[in-house]
């Protein structure tokens, strides 16, 4: 069965959470599809993780609600098996080595002791997981939660930012992380503000600004339509063709930046009109670039007077 | 249940803290059967059962210790991804409540081993009646009693205001300064919680119901600052 067709594996409704007067999630809806990498996207203060506490019931949401596989996180019949999550509210005691910290909880979801060493191995942690957590660098904090994530071989992993404090090395290290446990076949749904940590592994994206849904859907969604770069000796000729079509398009010497256009057409139109293309390329702005332009667009609106 | 019971005792065990309030209530309680004994010098029934009554002011201890606990939680941020392994925060508290019950009576036997460990041959030596068996049972049972109790009650105060240093601050001062201060207010007093663990204790000085009031009294204070905890605890985002 085509994954896409299956049902989503995180439904979220309205979810919506304010403080006071702050309204720091707003009407958010979204759908993360089963098996996929899921980008879950904005800058700082977006909302990303107020929005998977909600989720994951660790808060409460002022209006609408979220789903796991069709149920509450917290009527789950076995919340362990069926969703690993690290967020960022999630603390160890510095009193208490990883070792012990896992123990616990492998214990509290009812799961056998020895799982611990294996999620210990999954993420190299099993040399300093008997030191006190307190002298913990972040990366480690990160791998030890990410085997907190693992103890139930859960099918759906939520993750918080977990490229956060890491080094290069440890970049790199989640995103072969991250490779591997979607080639698993898991559900993944990783937030983060920093696009180029995740971008490579994604399949999905699920933008968020202000607490508001900016773009949601698989990531080539969102560089296709970006545009099209055309160079052409008669460049004029072809974008007053492309114009009368109805294409957006913006002149830069002899190169025409077209917009709502595929290749293919603008490609077909030049050859019908005859005129010569010495380059027709798709013109993929960066995942950083749209993610600018489109957290800025809601920038403008919501300043608008 | 019995899984979180077994995941809260593992984090129990695997700090300092437990370790460091049972080493704490052995030194507590030698000091006070130590004190009692050789500088009270006691010859009643009345005040021999007093010097082996070391319950009241550990439970004061332990009350601390069940705040501490239950703060770190906060503090720490554990809860997270504990809810998040086994969510269902009542089941969670309850869990805690057990654990520390259990902790709590576990210290409580260090202290009453401590207590006649050194205080039975000191009592021995001194003049006046002896102690019967009830007389024993009362303290060293009624101790152990006391001790549990106030422990869960303790993890009630900690989970009911969730922020570690406030709760045992405000814990101290209601302990220290305000139950005494309630002493100004006639038949109050023996209706505190610090009265109430003396008279289960078995210390019978000063205005204390009767032992069975007493448990009645000390399981109410318990039972309403739990609930409580489980209200609040329920309605609060985890930050």
């Amino acid at each position: 069965m085509d994954r896409r067709d299956a049902a989503p594996a995180i439904v979220a409704e309205g979810l919506t959470k304010r403080y006071g007067p702050v309204t720091a999630v707003d009407d958010l809806s979204f759908e993360v599809r089963a098996g996929a990498v899921t980008g879950f996207l904005g800058p700082n203060g977006a909302g990303k993780t107020t929005t998977l506490r909600m989720v994951l019931g660790l808060a409460r949401p002022t209006a609408g609600g979220a789903t796991i596989f069709g149920q509450p996180f917290a009527a789950l019949p076995d919340p362990a098996r069926s969703v690993g999550a690290n967020l960022e509210v999630c603390g160890m005691h510095p009193g208490r080595s990883g070792r012990n910290h896992l123990r616990a909880l492998a214990a509290l979801a009812g799961l056998p002791t020895p799982r611990v060493e294996e999620v210990l191995d999954l993420v190299e942690m099993r040399e300093a997981a008997d030191r006190r957590a307190g002298g913990y660098s972040t990366g480690m904090r990160q791998r030890l939660g990410l085997a907190a994530t693992l103890l139930g071989d859960p099918e759906v992993l939520v993750l918080d930012e977990p490229a956060n404090g890491l080094d290069p090395q440890g970049i790199r290290w989640l995103r072969d992380f991250l490779r591997g446990v979607a080639s698993e076949g898991r559900t993944v749904l990783v937030s983060s503000h920093v696009l180029s940590e995740v971008e490579q592994t994604v399949d999905d994206v699920v933008v968020i600004h202000r607490g508001r849904l900016v773009q949601s859907g698989p990531i080539a969604s969102l560089l296709t339509g970006e545009g099209v770069r055309v160079r052409s000796p008669r460049a004029d000729e072809l974008a007053s063709a492309l114009a009368r079509d109805g294409a957006e398009v913006r002149t830069e010497g002899d190169v025409l930046h077209v917009q709502g256009r595929t290749t293919d057409q603008v490609g077909d139109l030049a050859f019908a009109i005859g005129v010569p293309l010495h380059e027709l390329a798709v013109e993929a702005a960066s995942l950083e670039e749209i993610f600018f332009r489109l957290t800025s667009e809601q920038d403008d609106e919501g300043t608008a007077p | 249940m019995i899984q979180r019971i077994r995941g809260e005792l593992i984090k129990l065990r695997t700090t300092r803290t437990a370790l460091g309030f049972a080493a704490g209530v052995a030194v507590l309680t030698l000091a006070i059967v130590l004190l009692t004994t050789l500088a009270g010098d006691p010859k009643t029934v009345a005040d021999k059962r007093s010097a082996l009554a070391v319950g009241s002011a550990v439970s004061a201890l332990l009350l601390v210790f069940g705040v501490v606990g239950a703060g770190a939680e906060y503090r720490h941020r554990t809860l997270a991804p504990a809810l998040l392994v086994a969510p269902g925060r009542g089941r969670l508290l309850a869990a805690r409540l057990v654990a520390y019950g259990i902790a709590g009576l576990a210290i409580g036997v260090v202290m009453t081993v401590v207590a006649f460990a050194i205080g039975l041959p000191l009592l021995a030596g001194q003049p006046g009646p002896d102690l019967s068996t009830s007389d024993y049972l009362r303290t060293g049972g009624g101790g152990l009693v006391a001790v549990t109790v106030s422990t869960m009650l303790g993890v009630g105060v900690g989970t009911l205001i969730g922020k570690q240093v406030p709760a045992v601050i405000g814990t101290m001062v209601w302990i220290f300064v305000l139950e005494p201060l309630s002493g100004l207010i006639d038949h109050i007093s023996k209706f505190t919680i610090g009265q109430a663990e003396t008279s289960i204790g078995g210390d019978t000085g000063g205005d204390v119901l009767p032992w069975g009031a007493a448990v009645l009294v000390l399981v109410a204070w318990t039972a309403a600052f739990v609930i409580a905890a489980a209200v609040v605890d329920s309605r609060r985002d985890i930050v």
